[in-house]
């Protein structure tokens, strides 16, 4: 067989073999030598898949290691060890760029341009050009709401208009996988909007968007999946969904600065008990128990708040899995 | 490619092309050398590590094209500080020696440098050993002068006349006046040389000079009245002494000093009569004269103390201390040519 | 191609924008139009002080720029982030760093070409009445002298392009001061690379280690000296093409060298 059938058919393989993967990470390891032999952890032993067509939201504090992740992928820095691959391809790889997208946090272009100028300079690296450009030009424009200020200098941009122009640059070779670093950010809550938005529509598309953000309000309605990292370690992944039910779902029932006697007869069901400033929220194995337990608190003259299946917000997950972290951390 | 493939290739690229650019270099070196674009640098003194060539090279190539620029600035606030009278003499030196470092081929300021040596600062001292030492500032300022700019008449012509008209040392004012008409230069440099010889005095290479600017513009008035009063008042004298009538000589020449009492050229003539006919006293009284009524005579101070010395007499105090420059001159020049 | 081009063109329209580029340019243009003014200094040379002047300052005004402007073009596109967007798209590290060396190139080329047009439009003006014999000095010939000109302006881009790749260069190793103080270092010693040249004589006496250092100090160094022909200018002698060509030639070997360093410097780099 001729060797380039061979590669052809290997090339095939792996694309059939990796189709659901946008992204892969194999113990992805990042160490900064911050001078005089000191070192400085990026990200360690980090493994993430991401599927295609998914939005993928990467979250941790300042510093976790997010822009560093997004940079590897991209090819901007290089890893210590461990490899990735990105489309298929190794990260960095020429070939992927046709296909990629990268909003980088806090973007900022040529000021001597105006977007148009920016979006076309930008679309002729990728060989388009003519009327098809314009119209896409005008097309990226309206969907982040610039079309009207088209003719406004980047010197004289608000960083909100920055930010919609950065948006419109990732977009302008129509990629079919998006890097958005922290896209929100000093945007007001109409421009966040927009963004998330847009965010949505392109997985509508069938886009894959890997977000990075440590908004986690912003990132809970629109995440598909979520990883969350904490001084470059991966401390917790899944769906959404699962990380706001937790292992198992539980029920709840919340009631307002209940006596000790009331609190004593229902805390022999309970599994926990929390204390949330004047609310008591006590924790159950299954709902009738809980709603058991409300009928009596009801009799015994309590204040019940609320009733229900326990769902954590996102935030709450991300403080559990940080703070544990940060324990582990401290008893090194 | 690989990226190790691509990095081999941009060593084997960076390595071939460095080896190829030496032989390059080299041609342009020559080049540059042989068809006169460079500037003249003091090579030789470069060798022997002399402070000031070195400084040159160094003060010019850290300014960079902008030294000239940086030169003429200098030189502006020299100006300035020398007409609104701010700063001592010595300051003004240090700048005008700084604006020779940072364009030596600038040539204005190494003859201002040298004439503010030789005059400006000579008067300012009553010591003959400040002044002998001011003198040879001014002449060695020109001399490094000449080592950067080898090929233009202006500083070996600067140098004669300091020589001919400050020092009246009028054997090495021929000498230099004679190196700047290697080059070209205006007219009157060949008329100075013939002005030199004449007070030497060598009244023949004094007419040959001025028969040569006579024939090259005949409307050479200078040159023709020189002549003139050359043959008419010293020629007579000169054959006289040729001929060893020299009695007859100095009564000729007496005549003259008759109208003219306080003349260089005549007190000269008449040192120059006695001394052939070995009549040293009397050739030492004429020197004398002549070293005395002129501020400063080089040339006949020297006579005077060669001829005290020839005689066994005590050398006057103003005219020992040339006289020992001159003595260790000739030492240190024995020495050179031994070792060579 | 089309990478290189497109970088090379953001980067010489953002260079005319920058602040401290335009500040030189004015000041160096006021310079070498008022360089006749110098003159006076000079009674007999005026035409060596203008000459001096005005070609000085070109070469002087054009490095400050070649080294200012290259030394930030990179550490600046870092700074703002703005690499970030440009490396993602389809541009690998080689063509970024050669367009933005092209179009520094252009920018400082067209500063001085604005400055070399000043300083040929005083000349043209000047000169003749300069070149006149005066009573301390003969008369100038020059008959080669504005083709000289043209061919030192020429040359002097060479030089600077020199210049600029070695500020590229270095600010991709360094931080943006520290390769400018390198190229400054570099450019000053590279003046005098023909006095290192003599010290390694062995006539000098120097050391076998000495000579050594010195030796690969002229060996390495660009000869910026080559560069200068300002006295073949004054004396009249035709500066020959063949002699321009193999020092543009010396400066095109001398940029190949530097963009291949820079290539693997660049490759390796973290951004």
């Amino acid at each position: 067989m001729p060797a380039g059938v061979q590669s052809r058919r290997a090339a095939r393989v792996r694309e059939v073999a990796d189709i659901a993967l946008a992204i892969r990470t194999e113990n992805l390891t990042k160490i900064y030598d911050v001078g005089w032999g000191r070192q400085h952890v990026g990200i360690e032993e980090l493994n993430l898949e991401v599927e295609t067509g998914q939005i993928f939201g990467l979250v941790g504090p300042n510093g976790s290691g997010k822009t560093t992740t997004l940079k590897l992928l991209l090819g901007l820095i290089f890893p210590t060890s461990g490899a990735g691959e990105v489309l298929g391809e190794p990260m960095g790889d020429p070939r992927s760029k046709n296909r990629v997208g990268y909003l980088p946090e806090g973007p900022y272009f040529y000021e001597h341009l105006n977007a148009p100028e920016l979006l076309r300079m930008y679309g002729s690296l990728f060989g388009m050009g003519g009327a098809a450009l314009d119209a896409r030009i005008q097309e990226l424009l309206e969907l982040v709401d610039m079309w009207d200020r088209r003719d406004y200098r980047i010197a004289d941009y608000s960083r909100g208009m920055l930010q919609r122009v950065g948006v419109a640059q990732s977009l302008i070779n129509n990629p079919d996988l998006l890097f958005f670093d922290e896209p929100t950010s000093g945007l007001d809550p109409i421009g966040a909007k927009d963004i998330r938005e847009v965010i949505l529509r392109l997985r509508g598309e069938g886009k894959t968007v890997f977000l990075c953000s440590h908004l986690l309000k912003e990132m809970e309605p629109i995440c598909d999946n979520i990883a969350i990292l904490s001084r470059g370690r991966l401390v917790t992944e899944g769906s959404v969904a699962e990380l706001l039910r937790g292992d198992r779902l539980r029920y709840r029932l919340e009631l307002r600065e209940p006596d000790e006697e009331l609190l004593a007869k229902l805390q022999g069901n309970a599994e926990e008990v929390l204390w949330l400033e004047e609310t008591c929220r006590l924790l159950f194995a299954d709902r009738q128990a809980a709603f058991d337990a409300a009928a009596q608190a009801e009799d015994e003259g309590g204040y019940v708040l609320a009733a229900g299946p326990d769902r954590r917000t996102l935030e709450e997950v991300f403080i559990d899995a940080v703070g544990e972290v940060s324990v582990d951390a401290s008893d090194l | 490619m690989s990226r190790s493939a691509q990095k081999l290739v941009a060593w084997i690229v960076l390595i071939g092309v460095f080896i190829g650019l030496q032989p390059l270099n080299d041609a342009l070196s020559y080049n540059r050398l042989v068809l006169g674009y460079a500037r003249p640098t003091p090579v030789t003194k470069v060798l022997q590590f002399d402070a000031p060539a070195m400084t040159g090279i160094i003060v010019g190539a850290m300014m960079g094209g902008f030294r000239e620029v940086a030169a003429s600035m200098l030189w502006m606030k020299t100006h300035s500080m020398w007409h609104s009278g701010e700063g001592t003499k010595w300051d003004h030196l240090s700048l005008m020696r700084m604006t020779t470092l940072l364009d030596p081929h600038w040539l204005e300021p190494w003859r201002i440098t040298a004439w503010h040596c030789a005059y400006n600062l000579y008067v300012e001292t009553d010591d003959p050993k400040e002044q002998a030492r001011l003198l040879d500032m001014g002449v060695n300022v020109l001399k490094e002068g000449i080592s950067w700019n080898p090929d233009r008449f202006e500083l070996y012509f600067e140098l004669g006349w300091t020589y001919f008209d400050k020092i009246r040392d009028y054997p090495e004012a021929a000498r230099w006046l004679a190196a700047a008409v290697r080059f070209e230069h205006p007219e009157h440099i060949e008329r100075l040389i013939a002005h030199a010889w004449e007070r030497l005095p060598d009244m023949e290479k004094a007419l040959m000079w001025y028969d040569y600017c006579i024939k090259r513009r005949p409307s050479d008035h200078t040159a023709k009245g020189a002549t003139i009063t050359i043959r008419e008042r010293y020629m007579p004298a000169e054959r006289l002494v040729q001929q060893r009538r020299y009695d007859e000589a100095a009564e000729a020449v007496q005549q003259y000093l008759l109208v003219y009492p306080t003349s260089t050229l005549g007190l000269h003539m008449m040192g120059y009569v006695y001394e052939q006919a070995h009549d040293y006293e009397k050739a030492l009284e004429y020197w004398s004269l002549a070293a005395e009524t002129l501020a400063l005579n080089h040339y006949a101070r020297y006579k005077v103390a060669e001829l005290c010395e020839r005689l066994g007499w005590p050398v006057p105090e103003y005219a020992s201390h040339i006289y020992m420059r001159e003595q260790e001159l000739r030492k240190e020049m024995a020495v050179t040519h031994e070792v060579n | 191609m089309r990478a290189i081009f497109r970088v090379a063109r953001a980067t010489y329209y953002e260079g005319w924008r920058k602040r401290f580029l335009n500040g030189i340019l004015v000041f160096a243009i006021l310079i070498i139009g008022s360089s006749w003014v110098f003159t006076y200094l000079q009674p007999g040379a005026e035409l060596k002080m203008l000459i001096d002047v005005g070609l000085g300052s070109i070469r002087f005004f054009g490095m400050l720029i070649a080294v200012f402007l290259g030394s930030r073009l990179v550490p600046d596109e870092i700074e703002k982030r703005t690499i970030y967007t440009l490396l993602s798209k389809p541009v690998t590290r080689m063509q970024f760093l050669l367009g933005k060396f092209f179009g520094g190139l252009a920018t400082v080329v067209s500063n001085m070409a604005l400055m070399g047009l000043t300083f040929y439009i005083v000349f043209m003006i000047k000169a003749p009445q300069f070149a006149q014999p005066t009573e301390d000095s003969p008369a100038y010939k020059m008959e080669f002298m504005y083709e000289n000109i043209a061919k030192a302006v020429l040359l002097s881009f060479f030089e600077m392009a020199v210049v600029m790749g070695i500020a590229v260069v270095a600010s991709v190793v360094f931080s943006w001061i520290l390769a400018a103080i390198f190229s400054f270092f570099v450019y000053f010693t590279g003046q005098m690379s023909e006095f290192f040249g003599h010290l390694a004589d062995p006539d000098t006496g120097a050391s076998p280690v000495a000579r050594v250092v010195l030796l690969t100090v002229y060996r390495v160094l660009p000869h910026f000296e080559n560069f200068d022909v300002r006295e073949s200018i004054l004396t009249d002698v035709p500066v020959i093409w063949s002699y321009v060509g193999m020092t543009i030639g010396m400066g095109v070997l001398y940029i190949t060298i530097v963009l291949a360093l820079g290539y693997l410097f660049f490759n390796q780099r973290e951004v």
